[in-house]
């Protein structure tokens, strides 16, 4: 098989490649990232490079237009070279290095936070305790084993029934007592049960004991680390799910886990690579050694939990979808390859099904409903939509498939919350005049999740698209036009945004917006008709997303993504899924609540509902087929 | 015993279809459908005041392909739609549903002035109400439909079809030319209440509506038909605006297209008199979806519209 040279600019990295490879196999080689959302099965369209010198074989396909074809444009994935090429990265293709509005705490409190447990009424007591303890030195009437002394101390301070601890600490300890004349720290991690002595120190370094909490999300991965005794969070750090070169949403991941051989190494791989690399990031920040790192806790949804821990994922997707596991007990940090302390512990926040996964229980224990009396709702917008009902008493929950185009996929010029992105839209004398905010006040090169939701509530009111969501004829307004694709309309003309193109929404955008709202509405409206009650009966509506900092309520009740209630009822929350990380590592009350929450709830399966799909088709439509549920938008 | 009785909320629009002189047209009489307070036939529910009304279906060209039976009964007189209206009227029509296949671009791409001289004939020769029926070309439709409802105007005709993504046009002639609409909606419920919201959104009345939920022939999916028809009605019973209009079924058009109704005796030896086959399919057809909730019904053959209307008589004695 022939083989030859490939360099992507404008890093300048060379890979050697096979005739077999495409480009993006060839770009994964280099670790250079090219966009794709669907994992190189030309569907998306986004990975279009540039070939700059040498010739490819291109395979067929309609993503390109003919112009772009003629300026030497080519989808990475259908290209395979035939010499040595030189492709180019175009700035649309290519990764920003950050998302900089992950987490809201990660900007305002980067260095400074505590987590005011207080509010919560919880108890400080973390997962992993450091205990400084003075033990007596045996005798000839006292003339225990060191291990047993050990343990008669520590029971002293703490109540453990049952304790554990490692062959190798064993071996330590006659010499670790001794030297530190009896005067020792003992790290003690809960493992279910029983109590493991995870580290034994001379001397006392109980001011020393830090873990990191990891919301593990499909897009993003977020980590913070935590001095677990003073309950401050000391480092924030945040980066995109590498596992996005594999596939754009868990499906495609899931695929590509079972199909490619050697796909779930590689996935696992992925997560474990951008976990360590924020670990050894925040740590550098604060200072502290990792050594004293014992304690990771993560939240994700179950499939992402998979793949951080290398689980068989093949049965999530196939009915009756049955993951591996959705409470997994404690493990060795270690073992998956997260690097702390070699004896630190790995927890994951529990979940309750293969579509339901710790990210919405821990977004349960930060929302606090489960403890309110008053009937709540919250409601998770991301690929998959995840809707939780209920109260002190009870809680019910689903998950919608609602695709990503929330979170920019699946449009054209659709990105994510980062640097360039249009998070916010006005559009004035009827759709001749588009005012937009640019996160980080930069050119734009797309558009991000709050700014489609502004943009389908805008286009509504001022009459540029009806209510089944199509465009008015071009002629309308002058930024709406007809191209050989059908009607587009411009948000920005090529002279003010960053890739000199016009940033145009299309009506396929539009149609997966629609598509997106109608499931997360029809997903939340199943979920409340299954309780026989209404939204009206609802006290408080949370939402939760990677919306970044902002989310228009008003515009989100105006497209029927959200039941009409007043906004003084809904809260944006943020990232929920690690704000419950945060209080469950601080306290094991937060941690055993977790574990209440998920087998409190009631996982209603959407996919067999016979109703869901009825549902559905009502909320295809803006805001609503049934306009008297939003009284205040009609 | 007594017994138990459903009781609706709300009832089903009143419509009433063609001017007379009086009312600013030239028809001799017209049409009246709608408000009930019940399901069909169910008198001692509420009140059910208007029985369905029978349109014959004709063309504004010669048809191609109608079997025998339709043969028998109009091709005398199909290649002259004043014709082909009178006929029609004397087969038993309370109106008649004009439909313009000619100006489809596939069946004779007939202009809108030929379609609006077509429509104008047929006001002329007959005095009953009139049903205009687009080719359901959409771009076609838009050409044509404005240029006959302004030829009907003041004749109080229902023009169609208003669909999801084609309903501006057509809303805004009948708006101007003071027509009735028919909103066409693909077996779902979920659309005919966007379309219905869709037409009054240009400020044309609710009640100046009429459902067309597109209809299955016997055998051919009328269960469908059916179960929407009467979920559609059981909801505009129970106070949906949205779901109060009256219902139009085009069952001469669904049944003849089957084989039980149009298989030549040569090809079906078992299945009996062909002249009469037809005939019972439709009226069967007719009486069926009727009990479901429908008040307008476009039926075309002669012996079907009598046999339909023996058996009204029957139920609303």
């Amino acid at each position: 098989m022939a083989q030859y040279k490939v360099t992507f600019l404008p890093e300048g990295k060379a890979v050697i490649a096979t005739s077999e490879d495409t480009l993006l196999d060839a770009a994964r080689l280099a670790g250079v990232y090219v966009s794709s959302l669907c994992g190189g099965d030309m569907i998306c369209g986004k990975c279009r490079v540039v070939v700059k010198e040498g010739q490819v074989f291109e395979e067929q396909h309609m993503l390109l237009s003919r112009e772009e074809v003629r300026s030497g444009y080519a989808l990475a994935c259908a290209s395979h070279p035939r010499s040595d090429v030189v492709v180019e990265i175009p700035i649309e293709s290519r990764m920003e290095g950050k998302q900089i509005v992950v987490d809201e705490d990660a900007q305002r409190f980067s260095g400074l936070a505590k987590v005011d447990l207080a509010k919560y009424e919880f108890e400080h007591a973390p997962l992993i305790e450091k205990i400084y303890l003075e033990i007596p030195p045996p005798s000839l009437e006292d003339s225990l084993s060191d291990l047993s002394r050990l343990f008669r101390a520590i029971r002293t301070h703490v109540d453990v029934p049952i304790m554990q601890t490692g062959l190798k600490n064993i071996r330590r300890l006659p010499q670790i007592l001794r030297r530190g004349d009896w005067n020792i720290t003992c790290t003690l991690g809960q493992r279910g049960g029983t109590v493991e002595v995870i580290e034994i120190e001379e001397g006392d370094t109980s001011n020393r004991n830090y873990g990191v909490a990891i919301d593990v999300g499909t897009t993003t991965v977020v980590v913070h680390l935590i001095d677990l005794k003073a309950s401050r969070i000391l480092a924030t750090d945040a980066t995109y799910n590498s596992q996005i070169t594999f596939g754009e949403d868990v499906i495609t991941r899931l695929i590509y886990a079972k199909e490619e051989v050697g796909g779930r190494e590689r996935l696992h791989e992925a997560i474990i690579g951008n976990i360590n690399m924020m670990i050894n990031n925040t740590t550098a920040a604060a200072g502290v050694n990792l050594q004293h790192v014992t304690c990771a806790l993560c939240a994700g949804n179950t499939t992402m939990m998979h793949f951080l821990l290398d689980l068989d994922s093949s049965n999530i997707r196939r009915e009756p979808y049955i993951p591996a596991a959705t409470n997994v007990p404690p493990v060795r940090a270690v073992e998956v390859g997260i690097q702390i302390n070699p004896r630190g512990l790995l927890y994951g926040v529990p979940g309750v099904s293969s579509y339901v996964g710790g990210d919405i229980t821990s977004g349960v224990l930060a929302s606090g409903i489960y403890r309110a009396p008053e009937l709540s709702m919250l409601i998770d917008v991301g690929t998959n939509g995840e809707i939780v009902i209920g109260n002190n008493e009870w809680l019910v929950c689903c998950s919608a498939s609602a695709g990503p185009a929330f979170e920019g996929g699946e449009v054209k010029f659709g990105m994510r919350a980062t640097h360039g992105a249009i998070e916010r839209v006005k559009v004035l004398e009827g759709g001749e005049l588009v005012e937009t905010v640019v996160i980080a006040n930069e050119k734009p090169r797309g558009i991000c999740g709050s700014g489609l939701i502004d943009i389908i509530s805008e286009l509504r009111h001022v009459g540029v698209i009806d209510r089944t969501a199509k465009f008015a004829e071009p002629g309308y307004c002058s930024r709406l036009r007809r191209t050989d694709d059908g009607i587009e309309f411009v948000l920005a003309y090529a002279d003010d945004t960053a890739i000199g193109r016009d940033i145009v929404l299309t009506q396929p955008d539009i149609d997966n917006l629609i598509r997106s709202k109608a499931a997360v509405f029809a997903g939340a409206s199943v979920l409340i008709k299954s309780v026989n009650l209404r939204f009206s009966d609802l006290e408080r509506v949370y939402i939760a997303g990677g919306f970044g900092n902002y989310l228009d309520l008003h515009g989100a009740i105006a497209i029927g993504l959200l039941p009409d209630v007043p906004l003084e009822k809904v809260k944006f929350i943020g990232n929920s899924s690690l704000n419950g990380a945060k209080l469950a590592i601080l306290s094991r009350e937060a941690s055993l609540e977790l574990e209440n929450i998920a087998q409190k709830m009631t996982y209603i399966d959407l996919s067999s509902n016979l109703k869901f799909m009825e549902e559905y088709s009502s909320a295809m439509f803006l805001p609503h087929t049934n306009l008297e549920l939003f009284p205040s938008v009609t | 015993m007594e017994s138990v009785v459903e009781k609706w909320t709300t009832k089903v629009n009143t419509i009433t279809l063609g001017a007379t002189k009086q009312m600013g047209g030239t028809r001799e009489k017209t049409v009246t459908v709608g408000g009930s307070s019940t399901l069909p036939y169910l008198n001692f529910e509420g009140a059910w005041p208007n029985p369905p009304a029978i349109a014959i279906e004709m063309w504004d060209r010669e048809p191609d392909g109608w079997p025998e039976p339709l043969a028998d009964a109009y091709a005398d007189v199909w290649k002259d739609p004043a014709k082909w209206a009178k006929r029609a009227v004397e087969y038993g029509a309370e109106m008649l549903c004009v439909t313009l296949k000619g100006t489809h671009p596939d069946f004779g791409n007939r202009s809108p002035d030929e379609a609006a001289g077509v429509v104008k004939d047929v006001l002329k020769a007959v005095g009953v109400p009139l049903i205009i029926w687009g080719s359901g070309d959409f771009n076609k439709d838009n050409d044509v439909m404005p240029r006959v409802s302004e030829a009907a105007k003041g004749e109080n005709c229902l023009l169609g079809t208003a669909v999801e993504k084609n309903y501006k046009t057509l809303t805004a002639s009948c708006l101007a030319d003071g027509h009735k609409i028919i909103g066409e909606s693909p077996l779902d419920i979920n659309i005919a209440k966007q379309v219905n919201i869709l037409i009054s959104e240009m400020g044309f009345k609710l009640e100046d509506i009429v459902i067309f939920p597109a209809t299955g022939a016997l055998g051919y999916g009328m269960e469908y038909s059916y179960s929407i028809m009467e979920r559609g009605r059981t909801a505009g019973l129970s106070g949906d605006r949205m779901l109060a209009q009256p219902v139009i079924c085009t069952v001469g058009q669904e049944s003849w297209r089957v084989k039980e109704a149009r298989g030549s005796e040569k090809d079906f030896p078992t299945w009996g008199d062909l002249k009469k086959r037809g005939p019972l399919w439709e009226a069967t057809c007719a009486a069926t979806l009727m009990q479901a909730g429908g008040e307008i019904v476009v039926m075309r053959h002669p012996d079907a519209v009598k046999s339909f209307k023996s058996l009204l008589r029957e139920f609303t004695a």
